[in-house]
């Protein structure tokens, strides 16, 4: 069988256009010229390349450059031997625009729902080891600035036992760095910064601020953490610029207070069990509060304030837990006596070989 | 002499519409949202298929063979490549600190920078070379036969032989990687050749260079003279105040609008030395655009993207104006309604903010093309194919960090 169909075409050898007419035999065509004949092609490996006005544009499969193009309407004799022609490719073209969005749309809130809700699961799947290291790796010895004297560390040995059934899988230390927070690490590692031994009234105070950090510790929030805050990053990766980052960090600040508010209830419960009052952990609140209300103070007791309160939002209603919490007429006990607190107070003044500050800042 | 001057028509036109456009550009945001991002490498093929396809040259228009599947390749490429090599490097650097290494991780920082420093020049060269060995004019495509891992070096050693004079010789280095980027470049059997002359730029770049003393020395001189004029008495009167006003002003203006016009001032003749010095074949180039166009454009960019943060925030906006103070509390308390409706905001302001920057890719693919000439002659027997390769998928690696290629 053999047909005829006016086209344009170029060779892809030369940029010489060329008017040619389609000779269809079989499931081969030939393209005429009019003294030379190009071909034979395969319809199978005419690839549809984009429709322009009028126009139908195909390329050929391993033919750089070559291109046929039919104008106007395609003869029903060649049409269906031809490829169809794509708008936007593949699964949108079949299944329609406004059914692809609904489509890809469900998919990625799943996709978002699983990492938001997957390292709950997947944290405690961890093994501890990888855990432990992971924390070395983060920290080590925090260039030996982690203060050490034995009554200290018997003091902080203490307190730490009367908060936690399991006080071997726990690693506390206090870094002998001015700043006014705590920190939990991977690994059972729990920080206090010399800062906060320096500004609270009380052992009972240090126990309220450790009890919540080992609330993070037990609760498995810092792996959690981690691998939200990664899997965000990877699943938002697509957006660029500050879109991504701005959702990222509105997803997980979500969690973080849920977070929060876990670690907060661990810590009362360990304090209750403790027999130590939650009066000492709510003035400490109450202090840090009403400093960073104050937002005219610039000395630099403020300063360090910020850095805890923008780890741990302060509010009335966290104020109010732990004030809530305190029961009247109970015999609570102090959390260390005043010699062992002196002593977990001045560890780092002690200790002659600790280094200080961060050894880069300019203080 | 004769009044009229015939005009000779463009052998580069420019044919597209920006209904047509946004007829493109609408649906591909549509599926960038809802699909987190991961679509945009296809939006920008469909975006460069139809801007390609309206821009002719002579006779025959453009054709743009770039799938999104190669670039989409290229950004999980430089994910894995670069991206997470980069985080685990910042774990590694945080660790040294802490451990009191500050010496080994400056090391690391140093080397991490030149890393950095090196693969942007590739990123150049690359995106030039992709762009041009998937484009195609009557069959026939660009490319280049170099890798441009030379040219790496070539950024790096050139933009710091440009900063020890105080960058004085920024222009230099600037015109000279583009003549070494585009002498490397090629089309059908042609080579391109650039020879542009830095000198050109330079009174223009000191223009730029000096412009902040100028308006430095200018607020200080009118701070001066103002607060002397309203007398000897209290520095803080009303006269000085005014004057210090007015120096702000001076250097608010200076700083959003006298800067960017000395920038575009020295970018325009940067781009008309430079174009104008290139040769492929028989063909040279010019670009037409002169200061005042640059800054039409400019200013029209700055309007659309302002309008269209006005239509991202007014949402926000409405909703903080209501009742402020219980905004902010319920946000603080950790309201999940809010969250979500904050989720739901930011998505949905990311639509007009997503179309604004494809219509001004639009209007600077426009003003490109359209700015554009050629003269001198194409042999269409001897325009034959390019011999480069063109097949590897890496071609699109770096074009995913989608850094201009001109
Ligand atoms: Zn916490």
């Amino acid at each position: 069988m053999t047909t005829f169909f006016d086209a344009w075409h170029f060779d892809g050898q030369s940029a010489v256009r060329r008017k040619v007419e389609i000779q269809t035999i079989g499931s081969q065509f030939f393209l005429l010229e009019q003294e030379r004949r190009h071909g034979p092609f395969h319809f199978d490996e005419l690839r549809f390349l984009e429709a322009k006005g009028d126009s139908k544009v195909y390329g050929l499969s391993g033919k750089d450059g070559w291109r046929l193009g039919i104008r106007g309407h395609v003869p029903t004799e060649l049409a269906p031997l031809l490829p169809a022609s794509k708008t936007y490719g593949g699964l949108i073209d079949r299944l329609g625009l406004g059914k692809a969005s609904f489509v890809f749309a469900g998919i990625s809130a799943a996709v978002v729902a699983v990492v938001l809700l997957s390292p709950q699961w997947l944290a405690p799947l961890i093994p501890s080891s990888v855990e432990a290291k992971l924390g070395n790796a983060l920290v080590g010895d925090f260039g030996g600035r982690f203060c050490d004297t034995p009554k200290g560390k018997a003091a902080l040995a203490k307190l730490t036992r009367s908060l936690d059934d399991h006080p071997e899988d726990l690693q506390v230390e206090v870094a002998n760095i001015d700043m006014l927070n705590a920190v939990a690490l991977p690994g059972g590692k729990v920080l206090l910064f010399q800062g906060l031994l320096s500004q609270a009234k009380s052992p009972d105070e240090v126990a309220g601020v450790l009890a919540h950090e080992i609330g993070h510790v037990r609760e498995r929030h810092v792996m959690q953490g981690l691998l939200r805050q990664m899997g965000l990053a990877v699943v938002l990766g697509g957006f660029d610029g500050s879109g991504g980052s701005t959702l990222n960090s509105l997803l997980s600040t979500t969690y973080t207070r849920d977070s929060e508010r876990e670690a907060d209830d661990h810590s009362l419960k360990a304090l209750k069990q403790a027999n130590i009052s939650p009066v000492g952990a709510a003035d400490f609140f109450n202090r840090l509060a009403s400093m960073d209300g104050s937002r005219d103070l610039k000395d630099r007791q403020a300063r360090t304030m910020a850095s805890y309160t923008s780890s741990h939002p302060l509010s009335d209603e966290r104020r109010k837990l732990f004030e809530n919490a305190v029961v009247k007429g109970s015999a609570y006990k102090p959390a260390l006596t005043a010699d062992e607190w002196q002593e977990l107070k001045t560890m780092c003044a002690q200790d002659k070989d600790v280094k200080s500050g961060w050894g880069f800042d300019i203080e | 002499m004769t009044g009229h001057e015939g005009k000779a028509p463009s052998a580069v036109t420019f044919h597209g519409s920006w209904t047509d456009f946004a007829k493109i550009a609408l649906p591909n945001v549509l599926l960038t949202l809802v699909t987190l991002g991961i679509y945009r490498f296809w939006a920008t093929t469909r975006e460069r298929q139809y801007l390609w396809s309206q821009t002719r040259f002579i006779d025959e228009p453009l054709e743009w063979t770039g799938r999104g599947i190669e670039l989409f390749i290229g950004f999980v490429m430089v994910f894995f490549l670069l991206g997470l090599p980069l985080v685990v490097m910042q774990l590694v650097i945080n660790g040294l600190v802490f451990q009191g290494k500050p010496i080994i991780a400056g090391v690391i920082i140093f080397a991490m920078f030149l890393a950095i420093f090196y693969l942007t020049g590739l990123a150049y060269f690359r995106a030039l070379r992709y762009r041009l060995s998937r484009t195609y004019w009557r069959g026939i495509r660009g490319g280049s036969d170099d890798q441009g891992f030379g040219y790496g070096w070539s950024y790096i050693w050139k933009n710091v032989v440009a900063a020890i004079p105080l960058y004085l010789l920024y222009p230099w280095a600037s015109m000279s990687l583009w003549n070494e980027r585009w002498s490397k470049m090629s089309f059908g059997p042609y080579q391109f050749e650039s020879n542009a002359d830095w000198k050109a730029l330079m009174k223009r770049y000191l223009l730029f260079y000096l412009v902040p003393f100028l308006i430095f020395v200018g607020a200080v001189a009118l701070g001066i003279s103002a607060a002397s004029a309203g007398g000897g008495g209290d520095p803080f009167n009303t006269a000085g105040g005014v004057a210090a006003i007015v120096a702000i002003f001076i250097g608010i203006l200076g700083l959003y609008i006298i800067m960017p016009i000395a920038a575009l001032l020295y970018y325009s003749k940067f781009m008309r030395v430079a174009i104008g010095s290139l040769r492929l074949g028989d063909l040279e180039f010019d670009f037409t655009a002169r200061s005042p166009d640059w800054i039409l454009f400019w200013l029209a960019n700055l309007a659309i993207l302002m309008l269209a943060y006005g239509f991202a925030f007014a949402p926000f906006s409405l909703l903080i104006a209501t009742d402020p103070t219980q905004f902010v509390q319920q946000l603080e308390a950790g309201e999940s309604i809010l969250s979500v409706g904050l989720v739901i905001g930011i998505l949905i302001a990311i639509i007009p903010l997503a179309f604004a920057t494809s219509i001004i890719r639009y209007r600077s693919w426009k003003f490109f093309v359209v700015h554009t000439e050629a003269f001198g002659e194409v042999n269409l027997d001897r325009m034959t194919q390019s011999t480069t390769d063109s097949s590897s998928h890496g071609e699109g690696l770096l074009d995913a960090f989608d850094v201009g290629a001109i």
